[in-house]
């Protein structure tokens, strides 16, 4: 048995690939998460209103999502439904954390595959495509604190944010800082638009360069948003079937068990998800394949494209990779659209009274749905869940690399491609160690 | 063009991401190792190394020993890698028992039985707290630590007028009210621990409309001090500005909220039984 380990980097968190091969024929292609801090202990006897503070620490670069997803479920605990201007500041928050992923998973940790470099800040301009690439680090950064800045005006600070409270949020946003916000997007739009069509040429080249863009089976695609102009604030999940088509199932974040199976595995601190033995896929292709328009001039125009060209539903892997590009300038224009409203009424949050009782909060994190769940029992955390995105993914992220495997592995030898071929694929999923293990 | 790396232990990665938004080290240095956006195998050689995170496995303790090696300046950076931050919940004595009740799993690094600090192994040059430290706090530690300008203690950074005639009679839940802008969080009735609270982070959760919890640590009237000096300040400044029953503001003081603050006194986690492995940081070397 030949036995190949490959540690992960240009990923959220502690993870590695291996790959088992006898006599030149894959036994078997594992995703491994290696840490564990174990937030459903940590919170035990918490006082559930300190949730919101405590559970964004699961995550520094998904910690808005927590953040909110916690508001929810206490909210949804409480019997408690916040002002319109509360979720409207609070689905600014969820873009914000949406624009930073994107453009961090896009251009920091997927763009040096693309080019053959280690790192984005190792990127030499002038010995690659002058025009296109010049300044690309940069101008990564200022797309992608364009997000950051968005989270901290919405959310007080941008990782581990305290806007969003049961009832609302603590503020509103005042004229004059929205209008600066929305500037600073404005300046962003063209910015991340090029880089991601340089992206999206670098892409094609790389696909005609290993003639596929990734092709595996159809799979099972999961998502908290879908139809025309997504709300990632989240309300149902919608699961599409293997075949595509219509929705094939809607349902409530508190019957997620009656369709979703979550198990545990002996080989990872990351437990895996699957609906009804099918092989399931969250995150951003799974969106591009159940929503029909963004409602955003630019971005619905990527969408229209990437739907032409590849189909709707598509499945190959890299585009995972193109459909977060959209959603970076979905967030963006979407994001602008709000700031041109009013955000400082008066109403920003309602009196409740806190009960015992169970809640779940559910939220579209840029990695796909994300569900807590608490039972509340003297005021105090009595048990948490937390249903995690990347958890979905994780068979459909062992099934590609194992695709990618039985290209590369053969009697003869292992081909060298097959090192970079696993960081695309992990990379293409976008997972998140700290999130799944928790 | 000096050289730094980031070893990322058991932690949440927010520290890396405030890292990138301090995009002025792109410029002045060259970044060798940081698993998040820098693919590499080992820790090379380097000027200053940053170190996130508890050690919360076996291997997290390996990387740490062998890392600090190639380092000339290390930095512990974030709440978790000084004193362990959220991650100490979980050494409590009740929970614990769960951890310790994990099924094995054979592939995976090991878990300690709890989790610890970095200075429990290592000899640290420069602490930087925060949960996370902001960008300025980041650029502050890689280029001149000593000449970094704040107040200290987030109370004067926040900016909130405190009224002496506004004494309220009970604490709010932390997500409980309407925040009124530019007054003092305690004049409300808000458990805000920024007197105490170091100072540097420019006070964005109060800012805000909610109350600091304390990320930043004490701040350097407390740092080299026990806990219980800490629970006596803030509860004579409660008595001072409000008229909050005292067993309210202990219990609340006491809970899990503010364990970003508690856990980084010297001797609080041995009050909580698990413990002994924390000791008091010189405030020369707390940024």
């Amino acid at each position: 048995m030949t036995t190949l380990t490959f540690p992960l980097s240009r990923i959220e968190g502690h993870a590695r690939v291996v790959i088992d091969a006898r006599g030149g024929v894959v036994q078997s292609a594992k995703f491994q998460a290696t840490e564990f801090r174990g937030f459903v202990y940590l919170v035990q006897g918490a006082p559930a209103e300190q949730m919101p503070v405590i559970v964004p620490r699961i995550c520094g670069v998904c910690s808005t999502a927590h953040h909110v997803a916690a508001v929810k479920a206490l909210e949804d605990a409480y019997g408690v439904t916040p002002p319109p201007l509360a979720l409207t500041i609070r689905e600014l928050l969820m873009l914000g954390q949406l624009l930073q992923n994107q453009a961090t998973s896009l251009f920091i940790f997927t763009m040096p595959d693309r080019l053959g470099v280690d790192s984005i800040f190792d990127v030499d301009a002038t010995e690659l495509d002058g025009d296109a690439l010049a300044g690309v680090a940069a101008r990564a950064l200022q797309v992608r604190q364009a997000g950051t800045h968005l989270i901290t005006l919405a959310g007080g600070q941008f990782i581990h944010p305290v806007k969003a409270v049961v009832g609302g949020v603590t503020g509103g946003i005042s004229a004059e800082a929205a209008s600066a916000m929305r500037a600073e997007l404005a300046d962003a739009l063209p910015v991340a638009c090029a880089l991601f069509d340089t992206y999206w040429d670098y892409s094609l080249a790389l696909s005609e360069r290993l003639g596929t863009w990734g092709d595996d089976a159809p799979a099972c695609y999961l998502t908290a948003v879908s139809g025309t102009q997504p709300n990632y604030y989240g309300d149902f999940l919608r699961l599409m079937g293997c075949e595509g088509g219509d929705v094939c199932a809607q349902f409530p974040a508190r019957e997620f068990r009656a369709f979703l199976t979550v198990e545990e595995a002996e080989y990872s601190y990351a437990a895996q998800t699957s609906y009804q033995g099918n092989v399931l896929r969250a995150n951003s292709l799974a969106r591009a394949n159940l929503v029909d328009s963004l409602g955003t001039p630019c971005a619905n125009e990527y969408l229209q494209r990437f739907h032409r060209e590849f189909g709707q539903p598509a499945h190959a892997i890299l585009l995972f990779d193109l459909a977060r590009g959209i959603e970076l300038v979905y967030a963006i224009e979407r994001a602008m659209g709000i700031l041109a409203g009013p955000l400082d009424g008066a109403e920003t949050r309602i009196p409740y009274e806190p009960r015992d009782g169970e809640g779940y909060g559910l939220v579209e994190a840029p990695r796909g749905p994300l569900i807590h769940h608490y039972r509340i029992e003297d005021g105090l955390i009595a048990q948490a869940e937390f249903v995690i995105p990347t958890v979905h993914n994780v068979l459909a992220i062992e099934r590609a690399l194992r695709v990618a495997a039985e290209r590369y592995i053969t009697p003869d030898r292992v081909n060298l491609e097959l090192e970079r071929a696993v960081g695309r694929v992990v990379r293409a999923f976008d997972p998140c160690i700290a999130c799944a293990t928790h | 063009m000096k050289r730094f790396a980031v070893l990322q232990l058991s932690g949440c990665a927010g520290c890396e991401v405030a890292l990138l938004n301090a995009e002025a080290w792109v410029a002045e240095y060259k970044l060798v190792y940081m698993p998040l956006v820098v693919s590499a195998e080992d820790v090379p050689d380097v000027d200053v190394l940053l170190i996130s995170g508890g050690v919360r496995t076996d291997e997290d303790l390996y990387k740490l020993r062998r890392s600090v090696k190639n380092a000339r300046q290390v930095v512990a950076v974030g709440t978790c890698a000084i004193s362990g931050g959220v991650a100490n919940l979980g050494n409590r004595e009740e929970v614990r028992t769960f951890f310790l009740a994990q099924p094995d799993r054979p592939h995976v690094p090991r878990l300690l039985p709890k989790s610890h600090p970095v200075d429990t192994f290592v000899a640290v040059d420069l602490y930087m707290p925060g949960c996370p430290p902001t960008s300025e706090l980041f650029m502050a530690a890689l280029t001149n630590p000593h000449e970094f300008q704040a107040s200290k203690v987030v109370c004067q950074e926040c900016g909130r007028q405190k009224h002496k005639d506004m004494k309220p009679a009970h604490l709010l839940g932390f997500q409980q009210g309407e925040v009124l802008p530019d007054v003092c969080l305690i004049n409300q009735g808000y458990l805000c621990v920024g007197s105490s609270t170091r100072g540097g982070c420019r006070a964005p959760c109060p800012r805000a409309g909610h109350p600091c919890v304390g990320c930043r640590g004490p701040s350097d009237v407390f740092i080299e001090k026990e806990s219980a000096v800490w629970f006596t300040s803030i509860k004579r400044v409660f008595a001072a500005m409000t008229n909050v029953p005292e067993e309210e503001i202990v219990r609340g003081l006491r809970s899990p909220q503010l364990a970003l603050f508690l856990f980084q006194f010297s001797d609080y986690a041995d009050n909580t039984t698990a413990g002994g492995d924390h000791r008091p940081r010189p405030k020369e070397r707390v940024l």
